[in-house]
């Protein structure tokens, strides 16, 4: 099954949220709780040894998604054609109707919502009518250090190998997230 | 609308090819996708390399068009200057009282009495101060001032060393270096042209070694190098005068390119020996100063000396600093006496222009000097648009400018340095000052804000007669308007931004939208207002079109204007790798140095003849009165940087919701320097000295160094009722002083910090 996902290069990524803010642009969302596009900044040692990485994290469209499998009202759907993991609006039931199972269930914060009550979910939908027309999504083509990269796992995987590790992620197989770093490790 | 310029995606969303041109070190491409008359999204570059892809200031900019609180239509002031209360009037009216007051004014005082406060807060070439300057010379001048707070020190020493400004390579060049030395340089944040921390990154990963000095661990330091040495701030000079002893004791120089190629060294030499004031420079005395190990310094020293070719990229913050220019000129001194000048690989320092775009329109004719005669005057007059300011006209150059060099160092006598201004308005000709100021037109330019003494700044700008202001937004600034004028963005009229430090392309700004509510354009308002001063309005009557026609002609390497408005820029094809001085070395004989002695001038002649305290011929390490040594230093501990952080541009795009949520604004603190004052992380602190008081909330951080803490510039003054800054404007508690040549001290202030309140304990949920 095709499946398409990110590439992220740890070690080029300073941390700008340029991603994040084109993110928010194009997706029309405003400031606030509600992120897609998040970056965790990682900070070890004591003065002077220091070190500092960042991690892009949207969303992994997992192979195994399990916000696909806590959703009680199966409005989280896994796409046949490219692994892309979309929302129906319609049949979420909103935050504390339903006490964000999604939320929980992910370990990456994917589902995401924003400040009114009973927020209907939303997160990372991988730019799929971009993709659709055959364009980059709109934090790859915003990064100014070239540290993104969305396609097909395959295609990433002879680009960029298979690692699966970064400075910040957790990893989880059983759910098979769609990611391959470049890590600063 | 051209038609060629817009890209039609959908039938009703047209993209314009646009850009940004905000003073921050890009320029960079913008697609307006334009639904209804409205901006709905932007995209960046996607086209062909190098890209030039907007960072998040750019990406968030359509909230700042459409913020809540933009000016939408002129106003006078109700209330007292700086309380901020307006009243809403017409365009003519507001015109008719700017016109009569300069009218008025003019006739009682003169024109040199009429300030123009220009600003960066626009960087096209035809909005934003363009307009004013023409329109006020026109009008019969205005009193100017001089020095940029970004660079003034470093331009100043790269006038000394070089007598040039265009000291860089093109980007590329970075490839040829084996090492990279990025000294108080954070192009992470602060991009230096676009693609500059791809480039580094990039010479990362070929295996070019690359360390950062700096007393904060930047994202460059963090990212971008694989060293960081933390120096404690404003002691670089120290630092590079250690290196410097290294290299001639261990006789790493190359002697060979400082005999042909250099004046001076001896003089050099005998300072770094300690042969004039008995103090060697030695790595363990500047370890003393600079809290940089002595074996790290050596280190240091010998990798750069050994390692040719090596780039040492010296930024301008530590020039930020009340003797800036004695680091900037003692950088270039390093770069020279290792001969890695005019090479592949190497790297000159000073003022780091490397194409010429900038310069190509600037007359190199040697400015008169004497009075004007009768039959010029007339000239003059007749002239539809004077070329230069009539109060500069023929007016001897400054006592402390390198007036003898060709551009760069502005040396015109009756400006005032922009941060003894509120010292000029104050004091006038009784203080030494060429003017006696009665009025200040403000344009492009959030002036209290972003220069120093803020608390010094609200009295200057309450003594003056009269204040009109062009704003997009309510700044503390604009609040002590008397008549306040809404300026449209830049997304809402057409232009061309030149690139910031000069790399080989252009940014046409074509015209998204309308202008929002009643804001005009700089232009437009310039044009009305000049009917009203009863002047020709010349240039500013044509279309914006053709006036950026006229702009861009002398500019040959646009080779087609037409592309240039189609495309949204203009991606200049150069040849080869620029490397600056690459003719000086190969052929010196044909090719001099644009200095006086035609050679780098490690000891500056000119400076010598100028003879000003605190600016010696060569470069040398010197403490001041708010240096870390300092008795202040007694009362006032901690050294305070007003650096730049990743989202703000200055003070321009502080109000952008998704920017502010970036990076919350607070005081950067080691955990040495809290524990010692009980300050926690999120406590609110005040950090204050005999200039001011700013309140904020601390981030007790590892990455500041012991004994520094950060503010970082361009959040917005906002006083409480006791005069306590909790906006937290780093320059409420900078010094309104200069370097004598000319860098502004925004690095160098002392300051206390001390507990305001606890952290609110978050309740659980």
């Amino acid at each position: 099954m095709k499946q398409i996902g990110f590439y992220f290069d740890q070690t080029r990524c300073t941390g700008c949220y340029t991603c994040s803010v084109a993110c928010k642009d194009w997706n029309d969302i405003d400031a606030g709780p509600e992120n897609w596009m998040r970056i965790i900044t990682i900070e070890k040692g004591k003065f002077p040894d220091l070190s500092l990485a960042y991690l892009a994290v949207a969303c992994n469209h997992c192979a195994d998604p399990s916000c696909v499998k806590a959703c009680p009202t199966n409005a989280i759907i896994k796409r046949e054609s490219d692994g892309i993991v979309v929302v129906d609006q319609e049949l979420c039931l909103g935050k504390e109707e339903c006490g964000a199972k999604c939320l929980k269930a992910c370990p990456w914060d994917a589902p995401q919502f924003n400040s009114e009550s009973n927020a209907k979910m939303r997160k990372c939908d991988l730019c799929v009518e971009r993709l659709e027309k055959g364009q980059q999504t709109i934090c790859v083509e915003a990064c100014p250090m070239y540290a993104l990269d969305v396609g097909t796992m395959e295609q990433l995987r002879q680009k960029y190998g298979s690692n699966t590790q970064a400075i910040g992620f957790q990893n989880n197989k059983k759910i098979k997230p769609s990611i391959i770093y470049k890590s600063k490790l | 609308m051209n038609k060629d310029n817009i890209e039609v995606e959908k039938s009703d969303i047209k993209i314009i090819n646009t850009g940004c041109c905000h003073d921050c070190g890009g320029r960079c491409t913008l697609k307006a996708h334009v639904k209804d008359g409205k901006i709905i999204r932007f995209e960046t570059d996607n086209g062909e390399d190098p890209q030039l892809r907007a960072c998040l200031r750019g990406r968030a900019y359509r909230q700042k068009v459409y913020h809540p609180d933009r000016l939408k239509y002129p106003m006078r002031r109700i209330g007292e200057r700086g309380e901020g209360r307006f009243e809403r009037i017409s365009w003519d009216e507001a015109l008719d009282i700017v016109a009569n007051k300069m009218k008025e004014i003019k006739e009682k005082y003169g024109n040199s009495s009429i300030l123009f406060v220009p600003g960066a807060g626009n960087q096209g070439m035809l909005h934003g101060v363009t307009p004013v300057g023409l329109m006020l010379n026109q009008f019969g001048g205005y009193t100017r001032m001089w020095g940029a707070p970004s660079y003034e020190g470093a331009l100043f020493a790269s006038m000394a060393t070089y007598g040039t400004m265009m000291t860089g390579s093109t980007r590329e060049d970075l490839f040829n270096s084996k090492l990279i030395i990025m000294w108080g340089w954070n192009p992470a944040n602060t991009i230096w042209d676009p693609g500059t921390p791809l480039m580094l990154a990039k010479a990362r990963e070929k295996g070019i070694k690359i360390i950062n000095i700096d007393p904060i661990f930047t994202d460059s330091a963090a990212v971008l190098a694989g060293q960081w040495i933390p120096i404690r701030p404003g002691t670089d000079t120290a630092m590079l005068s250690a290196m410097a002893y290294v290299i001639i004791t261990e006789n790493l120089q190359d002697q060979n390119f400082i005999d042909k190629y250099t004046v001076g060294y001896d003089k050099y030499k005998a300072y770094i020996m300690g042969q004039a004031d008995g103090i060697p420079k030695t790595p363990q005395w500047a370890e003393e100063i600079t809290k940089v190990p002595a074996e790290t310094i050596i280190n240091l020293a010998r990798e750069y000396a050994t390692n040719k070719p090596a780039a040492l990229m010296a930024g301008w913050g530590p020039a930020r600093t009340a003797l800036g220019e004695q680091y900037s000129r003692a950088a270039n001194v390093l770069c020279t006496i290792t001969g890695n000048i005019g090479i592949n690989g190497g790297y000159a320092s000073g003022f780091m222009r490397a194409y010429y775009s900038r310069e190509s329109v600037r007359s190199t004719s040697k400015k008169k000097t004497g009075p004007i005669k009768q039959e010029e005057k007339k000239e003059i007059e007749k002239k539809p648009t004077p070329r230069g300011n009539p109060i500069d006209f023929r007016a001897p150059p400054r006592k402390d400018a390198l007036h003898k060099l060709r551009g760069g160092t502005n040396p015109a006598s009756t400006r005032i340095h922009f941060n003894e201004y509120y010292d000029a308005i104050l004091q006038g000709r009784k203080g030494g000052y060429p003017a006696d100021l009665k009025m200040a037109y403000i344009a492009a330019e959030n002036r209290l804000n972003q220069y120093s003494n803020v608390n010094k700044g609200i009295k200057a700008l309450k003594s003056l007669e009269f204040i009109v202001i062009h704003e997009q937004f309510m700044t503390p600034t604009a609040k002590f308007a008397d008549i306040l004028l809404p300026v449209n963005t830049f997304m809402e009229r057409n232009d061309i931004a030149v690139p910031w430090l000069g790399s080989p392309y252009y940014i046409y700004l074509n015209k998204a939208i309308d202008s929002l509510y009643e804001s005009k354009s700089d232009l437009e308002i310039c044009k009305e207002l000049s009917k009203k001063l009863g002047i020709e309005p010349g240039l500013l009557n044509l279309p914006e079109d053709q006036i950026l026609r006229i702009f861009t002609s002398p500019r040959k390497d646009i080779k087609s204007y037409d592309e240039m408005k189609r495309d949204g820029f203009y991606k200049v094809k150069v040849d080869e790798t620029f490397v600056a001085f690459k003719e000086q070395i190969a052929d010196p004989e044909n090719n001099p140095f644009p200095t006086l002695s035609g050679k780098i001038e490690i000891y500056c002649e000119h400076i010598a003849e100028l003879d000003i305290p605190n600016m010696p011929p060569i470069p040398k390490y010197l403490s001041h009165e708010e240096h870390y040594d300092a008795p202040l230093a007694k009362k006032y501990p901690l050294q305070l940087l007003t650096t730049h952080n990743k989202r703000r541009t200055h003070s321009s795009i502080s109000m952008i919701p998704w920017l502010e949520e970036v990076e919350p604004h607070m005081v950067w603190i080691n955990p040495v320097d809290a524990e010692l004052r009980r300050i926690e992380h999120g406590d609110l602190v005040d950090i204050f000295n005999d200039r001011g008081r700013v309140r904020i909330p601390a981030n007790v951080t590892e990455r500041v160094i012991p004994g520094a803490v950060v503010v970082y510039q361009g959040a917005w003054y906002n006083p409480n009722e006791e005069g306590v800054d909790v906006g937290g404007c780093g320059n409420v508690l900078t010094k309104d002083s200069r370097s004598p040549g000319g860098a502004f001290p925004m690095n160098s202030a002392l300051v206390q910090v001390e507990l305001y309140s606890k952290k609110e304990s978050e309740g659980s949920s």
